[in-house]
């Protein structure tokens, strides 16, 4: 038996380092200079610093880019709930799979194709001049991210909450918004919270959209970040710790909500 | 990147889908008077999904130039300039040549990491834990850490292979070399999350064939192969089934590693349709091209549902 286990551990150390290996070797570079990421690779005593991050706020404001990922997501994911929740709660009522086939089509379509109209239409109301504009049309843009996935997690949720409890409010004589609103939601609380998170994760993560449409004022952190590569930057601490920041939200989730995230990328695949 | 294609096969995979046991349709009392909270986000869907895919088929069959003025109806005429440009066939050899690729590796490798994840061990959730961060990092924070180990003369990549003796190779930069390497980089993406939709489906596994199997002194690896692998094949499609949606699309990690180059080694038809779209500024061919990938994507995935429902007949 401690044979089998000490296979298994040994099969683990090797996965690990595939797959780990990368992550752990961005976050140790963005906490060492660049003398030290390029010329001595492997060695482990050299000095840590906090100057990389230091640097990419004071030098290239990166609090903005921040803030900017921060409205887009957050904004993205909120709207995500306010219209996915109604409608999951209207999935499992009344019991219809048929509503997935449009998101079957998001989930299957290339973005560019979601871009290029969003472009045309984006220049045709002045979108790249406008700030208010452009946040509005990224938070819509990423809505194509969250919608989909805000249902698709809450569907199960709602399916848990008894249908007796609802039909018993119906004596009182709530009516169908009550009972969502009084009963229904409440009970599907803890749905609503892995929703938030995941498709907040998400659209932080996502990339083309913003890529295409923002202008100078509402880069969010993703599409600065590749900026900085096509300015031919030989920072790679700074890059490391950009990237480490990037990545932020999904190691937080990894180490908080695992369960869940397991759900939000199979899609469902895994129960 | 999350939309499961479940949502319809749910309905017409399930074995026995065109048989429903008889059941009665009640009618569920809290069902009345929902309906118009769906309104909303079908509202919303139905603008953000079917109007970009309706204006874009438009697009693909009328003359926009990039000042923004549309001469029109113009009929095929950028399909065919589609298929006469050799671009093109290279980017749908490319977007075919990752998905073999990239599917196939990702596919025997994540069973052999799904197996050792579904082993019940203390620690097993910290490792999964461990296997889950490469697919939801963010594509660009990928991008960024594989830059730096693929860098020709500072990378890691090359650092090692010269501690061991081996040149240093150019990864990105030799044509024929840069697809393998984004290739490479992909299948460390997404092999865990292979691994991890693998691995949910052997521990739902029933014991009592294989326990049959061990009674009859069948070796492990004859088990797994003439037990298992077909017992797992439900589960084994649908994860390659979201990994080919995604492949067929392949944009995040080449636009951000190479840009389609060098010499359009690694031009994906959608960074290609991208590239036309906005460096360019040709939104019709662009077009065109995104409807092509359209309907490369659910001819493939279509495929493998046919497949899918004839093993579940």
């Amino acid at each position: 038996m401690t044979k089998r286990l000490s296979g298994v551990y040994a099969a683990y150390l090797v996965f690990a380092v595939i797959f780990f290996g990368p992550v752990l070797f961005m976050l140790w570079s963005s906490l060492r200079n660049n003398v030290d990421i390029t010329g001595s690779l492997f060695n482990l005593a050299s000095p840590l610093t906090l100057d990389n991050f230091t640097n990419l706020f004071e030098r290239f404001e990166f609090g903005r880019y921040i803030a900017n990922s921060l409205i887009v997501a957050g904004g993205s994911t909120i709207l995500g709930l306010v219209l996915g929740a109604p409608a999951a709660y209207v999935i499992v009522r009344r019991k219809l799979a048929t509503l997935g086939f449009v998101t079957l089509l998001a989930r299957m379509a290339p973005g560019v194709l979601f871009v290029l109209p969003l472009f045309v239409l984006s220049i045709r109301i002045g979108g790249p001049d406008s700030v208010a504009l452009n946040y509005t049309l990224l938070i819509v843009a990423h809505l194509i991210i969250t919608l989909p996935l805000c249902i698709w997690l809450l569907v199960p949720f709602f399916e848990e909450i008894p249908i007796s409890i609802e039909e018993s409010t119906l004596i009182d004589g709530a009516n169908a918004w009550q009972r969502f609103r009084r009963i229904a939601l409440p009970l599907a609380l803890p749905g609503l919270s892995v929703a938030l998170t995941l498709s907040f994760v998400f659209s932080w993560n996502y990339f083309l959209f913003a890529l295409a449409l923002a202008n100078e004022r509402t880069l969010p952190l993703t599409v600065i970040a590749f900026n900085f590569i096509g300015q031919g930057s030989n920072d790679f601490g700074g890059l490391m710790a950009a990237s480490t920041l990037i990545s932020a939200p999904a190691l937080l989730l990894t180490i908080f909500a695992q369960r869940w995230l397991v759900r939000g990328i199979t899609g469902g695949a895994v129960k | 990147m999350t939309k499961p294609p479940a949502a319809s096969g749910s309905s017409s995979g399930e074995p026995g889908a065109g048989a429903p046991p008889p059941r009665r349709r009640r009618v569920d009392p809290t069902a009345r008077g929902v309906w118009p909270f769906a309104l909303p986000a079908v509202l919303v869907t139905a603008v953000l999904v079917l109007v970009p895919i309706a204006y874009t088929i438009w697009l693909s069959v009328s003359d926009r130039q990039s000042d923004g003025t549309n001469s029109g109806f113009l009929g095929f005429a950028n399909y065919a300039e589609m298929f006469g440009n050799p671009q093109f066939w290279n980017s749908l050899k490319v977007t075919l040549f990752l998905f073999v690729v990239c599917l196939l590796v990702e596919t025997v490798l994540g069973l052999a990491l799904g197996y050792v994840m579904s082993l019940d061990v203390p620690g097993r959730r910290i490792f999964q834990g461990m296997m889950l961060i490469p697919a939801i990092t963010a594509s660009v924070a990928v991008g960024l850490v594989w830059l730096l180990i693929m860098d020709p003369s500072l990378g890691a990549a090359n650092q090692i292979l010269a501690k061991v003796g081996i040149d240093p190779v150019v990864w990105l930069g030799d044509p024929d070399i840069a697809p393998w390497s984004i290739a490479l980089v992909d299948i460390w993406q997404w092999t865990p999350f292979m691994a991890l939709i693998i691995s949910a489906g052997i521990r739902s596994l029933p014991e009592e064939p294989f326990e049959a199997a061990a009674l009859d002194g069948a070796s492990g690896w004859r088990t797994a192969w003439n037990i298992g692998l077909p017992l797992l094949r439900p589960v084994l499609t649908v994860a390659m089934l979201l990994r080919t949606v995604d492949l067929v699309r392949f944009f995040d990690t080449i636009y951000i590693m190479t840009q389609g180059g060098p010499v359009n080694s690694t031009n994906t038809l959608n960074v290609y349709g991208y590239h036309a779209g906005f460096v360019d500024n040709e939104p019709s061919y662009a077009a065109t091209l995104q409807i092509a990938l359209l309907v490369l994507v659910i001819v493939i995935a279509g495929v493998f549902t046919w497949f899918r429902q004839r093993a579940a007949r």
